[in-house]
């Protein structure tokens, strides 16, 4: 993002950013940058709280008005975070082995019906927002869990999509059958928890329990993409762990 | 964000092990004034419009977004940061209704119909083609100020 504005600030535009890692805006050093101590995923602050979005903007956009360069400051307000991460983190020891995950098929039926229960209150959420953000796999929901659950048992269907592989749109299914979820849950009961919702979702519904029966089958599949995207967490949210990463040896961990 | 010092392991070891890229800092475009300017938001988010395509894990390519797309999804690789801000409302990653609000306001000049999403995972280095194509639309719309946002 800072080397991004550089380079539109060399091309004769006046640029602004908002930013999360300060460290980084210190080195790259960007003409105007506005740090923000907020969680990742939310740059503007506050969902639904236009006052708040607006602050950040009129903040920021103040710094146009300042120099030298580089101008960077600290956004007055902080959006706390638990323990210094950004976002929910599966607990470290919430990691499954394949001869742990029993029978997939009745995990599968269970996450269906799950997921069946849920789309009446799914359905009212996108009334009420006039949108959905599910939809990057271009699958029906309905295709969802047969899909993963393919790779919940070891095997690699075919991708449906054209141009797109296997194992890409297998991380788009997983993405909105997570917001699926999400969403449901955020009309439903009117919350805006990161917290809560990570937590409801990976250690509390059968959804969250077959996609950690995708990571633990991919962490010792024979497909090396599908083994790199398990271990890089790309899958399932471990980035802001405290702990060894699934797959990696916690000997030597610092 | 936290300091990195402050973060759990697993992202600190990452982001500590990030190169800056070493991009000339010398550069400095003197603004318009904001009531004058026309405004173009860059996110790197890695949302388009649905049925765009979407990006690679580390896409060096764009989108672009019109200033009344509401109907988007996100193809971003990076699971480490929330998403159920921008299930509830866009402008939390993405504030164009703030902007149209601040244009009607006089706040600011004008927002540009055209707004656009780089995949952030991707190294900035590699993406300065695209960024300097982004140049050449933006210049074609007399957008004059940048507003830069992360996911």
């Amino acid at each position: 993002m800072c080397g991004l504005a550089q380079i539109f600030e060399s091309q004769g535009f006046s640029t602004v950013l908002i930013g999360f890692v300060k460290e980084h805006m210190e080195v790259i050093k960007p003409p105007r940058a506005l740090w923000l101590n907020f969680p990742m995923g939310r740059p503007l602050g506050k969902p639904n709280d236009p006052e708040f979005q607006k602050k950040v903007i009129r903040v920021a956009f103040e710094l146009l008005q300042k120099s030298p360069a580089p101008v960077l400051e600290d956004f007055p307000e902080i959006i706390p975070v638990k323990e210094g991460r950004m976002s929910y983190a599966l607990p470290v020891d919430l990691v499954y082995k394949v001869n742990q995950l029993g029978d997939i098929d009745k995990l599968t039926d269970e996450v269906k019906k799950e997921l069946s229960n849920l789309m009446p209150d799914y359905l009212k959420a996108i009334d009420n927002n006039g949108r959905t953000t599910v939809g990057a796999s271009e699958m029906e929901i309905s295709d969802f869990v047969p899909y993963i659950s393919e790779f919940a048992k070891g095997n690699k269907p075919k991708s449906p999509r054209k141009g797109l592989p296997a194992i890409p749109l297998l991380k788009l299914v997983v993405e909105d059958l997570n917001a699926v979820y999400t969403e449901t849950r955020i009309y439903k009961d009117k919350i805006d928890d990161l917290e809560m919702l990570g937590k409801w979702f990976w250690q509390e519904t059968y959804a969250g329990k077959l996609l950690l029966a995708i990571e633990a089958v991919s962490l010792e599949s024979d497909d090396q993409v599908l083994r790199q995207i398990a271990s890089m967490s790309l899958l399932t949210p471990r980035f802001w762990s405290e702990g060894p990463l699934p797959g990696i040896s916690g000997s030597g961990w610092t | 964000m936290v300091l990195i010092r402050e973060m759990p392991a697993v992202g600190r070891g990452f982001i500590e092990r990030l190169e800056p890229p070493d991009f000339d800092s010398s550069h400095w475009t003197e603004p318009v004034p904001l009531r004058n300017s026309k405004i173009a938001i860059v996110s790197t988010a890695a949302v388009s419009n649905r049925g765009d395509k979407p990006f690679s894990w580390l896409a060096r390519d764009y989108r672009v977004i019109g200033k009344n797309d509401r109907d988007l999804v996100m193809t971003h690789v990076a699971v480490e940061y929330d998403r159920t801000a921008w299930q509830q409302d866009l402008n939390t990653i993405i504030p164009l209704d703030r902007l149209i609000e601040m244009e009607k306001d006089k706040e600011i000049g004008s927002v540009a119909d055209n707004h656009y999403t780089f995949m952030g995972a991707a190294d900035p280095r590699d993406m300065e083609k695209s960024a300097l194509e982004v140049s050449k639309k933006m210049k074609m719309e007399a957008v004059d100020t940048v507003f830069l946002v992360p996911v």
